[in-house]
């Protein structure tokens, strides 16, 4: 445990190198959401109706901050495509000499990149959610609130497995970037990241995507804060997720087993 | 082509984003009948403007313009400086990238379905003033871009810079009539007349479909030409600030 502990503060110090560049990229990404905010504003005021799907205007509103939130656990930039390079490149071939784990390596070194993340991130987040509090009018149940940061690790769990696996791919295929920009724009939508997947209750998608595994990297922490998940079924759904991040890790290892079978170590 | 199945790859991408486009339209509309005063097809018209124009800058402009820092960051600026030709037609127009290129088709053909959905038949000089007014939207936001490469002579690295003209294209996305409350009057008095980027679609748009005053239309085609210059000004400033890197 202690040389996972060890990756992990190295990883810290890392990520927080570069943390000016970071710090105004991360400002810069806010503001769309003023354009966001102006587009809906029109919306509900031709639509002339004070819900749309279940959600009043600031719930809209609140639902789009929440999903930055989300976000900032399951997105992994880089995880899928550095790992397909280092298998690509042989690189992959230390973790079979060294007594370290390659997805126990990997999810410690996310773990402390998401913590260098979440904690440059508190200033900007917090000027954004501060300047933006009048949108919050609803809040969640006692047991919405325990649940909601046991949603967000779900998403970060299922964020790095699912990742992992396309990575893993690279065992199989020479290059998976065209495939990653595919599934990136796909969860994008399907995520829930564009718009609540409760907007699409007229399309035949919504009960499908509701239970999908994407739906837990933007939608349902969101939904669960919001009290858009009723309370009854909050551990229904929190358990289906747990299920979807179980069905990543197996899937992870398995197919790592079977690449590590077929890899020649190239680049040697 | 040499690479094929990616260039296919990177086609679908672009079908995607399209599909998820309209999807959130869809969704859009299937709310409310109209948007700030803009009816479904109405919008649809101005989406696929957007997305021609997008294409259009995709395609010719902006890989080009990514790879500039780099070329400053190398020093493998000065080949293009030594060549003799004007280094800003040069630069940000060596290469296509055609993957992008049925983007400007499909926001064509957007363009055409939501004229026959509204039953509008105009005239051949309003379609020609339409594409003057579309190649202005184009050279704003060629002009912008060139702006935020310039950049880069002092930057070096320029991955946030991309991010502002993400926002910038965002500002592009939608009519410019949902700026039209009291908060974002800033907004539309920066970007509708310092950097222009509301205009750009909204003007050509506006002119086929809504009744706009000649003084709006004579205004974007004023801001066109200073802004360029102002843009083709800034891009020789940076150069003469470029320190070669290589020697």
């Amino acid at each position: 445990m202690r040389k996972y502990w060890n990756i992990g503060k190295l990883a810290l110090k890392e990520r927080l190198t570069y943390r000016g560049d970071f710090l105004f990229s991360t400002i810069l990404r806010f503001l769309p959401m003023v354009t966001s905010i102006l587009l809906w504003r029109a919306v509900y005021e031709s639509s002339e109706q004070s819900e749309l799907s279940g959600f009043s205007f600031k719930q809209l509103i609140s639902y789009l901050l929440l999903v930055h939130v989300s976000r900032m656990f399951s997105s992994m930039p880089g995880l899928a495509s550095n790992l397909a390079r280092d298998i690509r490149e042989g690189v992959i071939k230390r973790f079979l000499i060294q007594p370290v784990d390659m997805i126990g390596y990997l999810i410690s070194y996310r773990v402390a990149h998401k913590i260098a993340y979440i904690s440059t991130s508190i200033l900007p987040y917090g000027l954004l959610f501060g300047s933006c509090w009048s949108f919050f009018d609803t809040f969640p149940s006692f047991k919405g609130m325990l649940c909601f940061p046991i949603s967000l690790m779900i998403g970060f769990l299922i964020g790095f497995y699912f990742e992992a696996f396309l990575g893993i791919l690279g065992f199989w295929f020479l290059e998976v970037t065209s495939l990653l920009y595919v599934v990136t724009t796909l969860s994008f939508f399907l995520s829930g990241h564009l718009i609540p997947l409760d907007l699409l209750d007229s399309s035949p998608l919504f009960s499908v995507l509701k239970h999908m595994p994407f739906a837990y990297l933007a939608y349902f922490p969101a939904a669960i804060f919001l009290q858009k998940v009723h309370d009854d079924e909050l551990i229904l759904r929190l358990v289906i997720g747990l299920g979807w991040a179980l069905f990543f890790y197996l899937l992870c290892r398995i197919f790592l087993a079977l690449g590590l079978k077929k890899y020649s170590a190239y680049g040697a | 082509m040499a690479f094929r199945g990616n260039f296919l790859l990177k086609v679908l991408v672009e079908l995607i984003w399209l599909g998820i486009l309209l999807l959130f339209f869809k969704t859009i509309f299937s709310k409310s009948s109209s948007v700030a005063s803009w009816s479904e097809y109405e919008y649809l018209f101005f989406v696929g403007a957007y997305y021609a124009l997008e294409g259009f800058v995709e395609t010719f402009f902006l890989e080009n313009c990514v790879e500039f820092s780099e070329l400053v960051r190398s020093g493998n600026l000065d080949f293009f400086l030594l060549k003799p030709i004007d280094p800003q037609f040069y630069l940000t127009l060596r290469k296509v990238d055609w993957s992008t290129v049925p983007k400007i088709f499909l926001g064509a053909g957007m363009v055409w379905l939501a004229m026959i959905d509204l039953g509008k038949v105009v005239s051949l000089g309003t379609w020609f003033f339409f594409i003057v007014l579309f190649l202005c939207g184009c050279i704003l936001a060629y002009s912008f871009l060139i702006m935020l490469t310039s950049l880069g002579v002092w930057m070096v690295r320029n991955q946030s810079l991309m991010e502002v003209w993400w926002l910038f294209s965002n500002l592009m996305r939608y009519p410019r009539e949902i700026y039209n409350t009291p908060w974002a009057f800033p907004i539309r008095m920066v970007f509708g007349f310092m950097i222009p980027a509301l205009l750009a679609i909204s003007i050509p748009a506006e002119f086929v479909l809504k009744k706009i005053d000649v003084y709006t239309t004579i205004h974007m085609v004023i801001s066109t030409i200073v802004f360029f210059c102002l843009s083709r000004w800034f891009f020789n400033y940076s150069l003469r600030h470029y320190r070669s890197a290589s020697s």
